[in-house]
């Protein structure tokens, strides 16, 4: 009886405890009042560090303009994410904003927001029938510059292994891009490895110790498709004591920049340019907003920024 | 305490008892051992197909490394299966531990007390684990499930997402030191594991366990507090738990929200391998790490191998099936 009790007051507190939560938004965050802008964000992977960035500082630089922006997360499930379309469209807020994720597997969702005349928008997800614009980073271009930099510390010569993802449509072009600057540097590739996720670093961290114990005389370099699996190789590299392999990550995270600044095999990563691209998207939309100005390019691709030892 | 616990006749006993005669229990145990055959002959290929170096010791220490992490979590693993239940929160439990501890270092707390308060709050997650199943008799499948869920929330909040890091050298040390040659996270498996075999064989404990998971009703009419028991298995897989997650951020270096997540399904692995070697059905802590070295020998193996990733994840669905398989043949030509 005592337990029943307990439990009916438990899940009151829970209900109460998520009806403030839900209030909590609209009270603090409605700066524009009744007919402020709303735009929703609907992103598969908050849990990702660049992906949680560049969300942020795209609601903050949308708060700024008197925005309304909410956020909604799947964490990682594609099914959920066409049914946050769905229910987002039906809001009809003034916009919609992809975070990440492959659009090829929200039609259904992005032909609901077209129903609905809702625009839609992406950020570093991929070029789609239904979205506007898609404004992303040069993922070839960040694969490049960390495959040059990898090569520079590598002194021009010697094999490498690549730790990829090729799932993930960003880290399979940056891998691209990888592979053929190895390729006119006359760089051999040993191995592909492709990285598990979640757990990256661990998964990573494991390969790395055999392929340095099956061959590690053969390599000089370890190219990662993103900084996890580079931190993984480079606790790998580290724990058998080699100091003759480099390692280079792409997403600039701080934790590799604080990697890199200690001097060992992680050589280099490449920043994806967030702010960038995040200001990109609120002027796209703002200047639809505005006055119904179209974007002129299905997809805005910006450069990285390699970041070595200071 | 330990009176509430009556001594039960655990699975094991009766071999000691020499209930058996010598021959028919040495057939038996031949029988159902399909899966240590299994093992042995994986080594035997790897050895065979890259004898310089995966016969080395260094390579079987890498072995051990990778492992150890896995062993934490499927020895209190053992536990819950021997009760009758699965723990499914055990992986996002020590992410969430592991983030927990991070924060509290790079906060500047003292390595030995953030440690202590980072098993502490494993155990209370196990306590809320063993409360939902022992005594509101949720299932634990559901219970679990969604602690699994609240787990990860947790650690995504208080790591805001990102990777916690900064750690201090003599945290660290847990994860990456050694000890002579053997890895600090092989030591603190192995004792763990030692722990978890002698509470299972030895105490009454242990015993209890083992009637619970063999038959609830039975036990509870011969006097055991089958409630308690249950709540207790919960307890030890929260401790578990934590400890690897513990040691998995130190061995990183850093916390990360879902680090410690691909644990629960390889824990789960490996004690259902061991349990085909186990003449009673149920989980034992002996066939647990005969079913961690599959698990922890195919990796390594495939990897020097330079097996393409892809098949290698088919090949060890393929290999474990194979090898539980076998072992069900062999019993029932027996």
């Amino acid at each position: 009886m005592k337990l029943k009790r307990t439990l009916t007051a438990l899940s009151l507190a829970t209900v109460a405890s998520l009806m403030l939560a839900s209030c909590a938004p609209g009270d603090g965050g409605a700066t524009g009042g009744e007919n402020a802008v709303t735009v929703t964000v609907i992103t598969p992977y908050l849990a990702n560090a660049a992906t949680k960035e560049v969300i942020e500082l795209f609601s903050a630089e949308g708060e700024k303009l008197g925005w309304q922006v909410n956020v909604v997360d799947t964490a990682g499930d594609m099914n959920k994410l066409n049914s946050a379309f769905q229910d987002a469209a039906a809001q009809k807020p003034d916009a919609i904003v992809l975070g990440t994720g492959d659009p090829t597997q929200i039609s259904l969702g992005l032909k609901a927001a077209a129903d609905a005349g809702v625009p839609v928008f992406s950020i570093d997800a991929g070029e789609a029938d239904g979205i506007a614009a898609n404004v992303t980073s040069d993922n070839t271009d960040l694969g490049e510059q960390s495959a040059n930099a990898l090569i520079e510390a590598m002194g021009g010569q010697g094999a490498v292994v690549m730790l990829t993802h090729d799932p993930h449509p960003g880290v399979r072009a940056r891998a691209e891009g990888a592979r053929k600057v190895f390729k006119q540097a006359g760089i051999e590739v040993l191995e592909e490895k492709h990285v598990n996720v979640p757990g990256p670093v661990d998964d990573a961290r494991t390969s790395v110790q055999d392929i340095i114990s099956a061959r590690g005389s053969e390599v000089s370099g370890i190219w990662a498709g993103w900084d996890e699996p580079a931190l993984g190789a480079t606790q790998a590299i580290d724990a058998a004591g080699i100091t003759d392999i480099s390692v280079v990550g792409v997403d600039g995270q701080d934790f590799a920049i604080a990697e890199i600044e200690k001097g060992g095999p992680f050589v280099a990563t490449v920043k994806q340019d967030w702010k960038s691209i995040s200001a990109k998207v609120v002027a796209l939309i703002s200047a639809l907003l505005l006055d119904g100005t179209q974007p002129d390019q299905k997809q805005y691709e910006l450069p990285g920024t390699l970041v070595t030892k200071k | 305490m330990m009176t509430l616990f009556p001594p039960l006749r655990s699975p094991k006993t009766s071999k000691n008892q020499g209930a058996f005669p010598r021959k028919s229990f040495l057939s038996r145990r031949l029988a159902s051992s399909g899966t240590l055959i299994g093992l042995v002959g994986l080594i035997a290929l790897f050895a065979v197909l890259r004898p310089k170096i995966f016969l080395t010791p260094l390579n079987f220490t890498n072995i051990l490394e990778q492992i150890a992490i896995l062993a934490m979590v499927a020895a209190v693993q053992t536990i819950v299966m021997v009760v009758g239940d699965f723990d499914l929160s055990v992986g996002s439990l020590a992410s969430l531990v592991g983030v927990i501890t991070a924060q509290l270092l790079v906060g500047g707390m003292d390595p030995v007390l953030a440690i202590f308060l980072a098993l502490c709050s494993g155990i209370i997650a196990g306590a809320i684990n063993g409360f939902l199943v022992a005594y509101l008799g949720l299932s634990a499948f559901i219970s679990t499930l969604a602690t699994m869920t609240s787990f990860t929330g947790l650690a995504l909040l208080l790591s805001n997402g990102t990777t916690v890091f900064g750690l201090p050298d003599a945290f660290i040390w847990l994860g990456q030191g050694r000890v002579g040659p053997v890895p600090m996270p092989v030591i603190i498996a192995v004792i763990l594991v030692i722990l978890v075999w002698f509470v299972l064989s030895k105490t009454v404990l242990g015993r209890s366990w083992y009637a619970v998971g063999g038959n609830s009703e039975a036990a509870r009419l011969s006097g055991v507090n089958t409630n308690l028991v249950r709540f207790s298995a919960f307890l030890a897989s929260g401790f578990g738990a934590a400890l690897a997650g513990i040691v998995l951020t130190a061995r990183l270096a850093s916390g990360h929200p879902s680090a410690a997540d691909p644990l629960m399904l390889s824990s789960i692995a490996a004690v259902f391998l061991g349990i085909t070697l186990s003449r009673t059905g149920q989980p034992t802590i002996g066939g647990t790490i005969v079913g961690l070295g599959i698990v922890g020998v195919l990796n390594n193996g495939l990897n020097i191998l330079q097996v393409n990733s892809y098949v290698q994840q088919v090949l060890t669905g393929v290999i474990i099936i194979l090898a539980v398989s076998l072992s069900l043949f062999s019993k029932k030509r027996r």
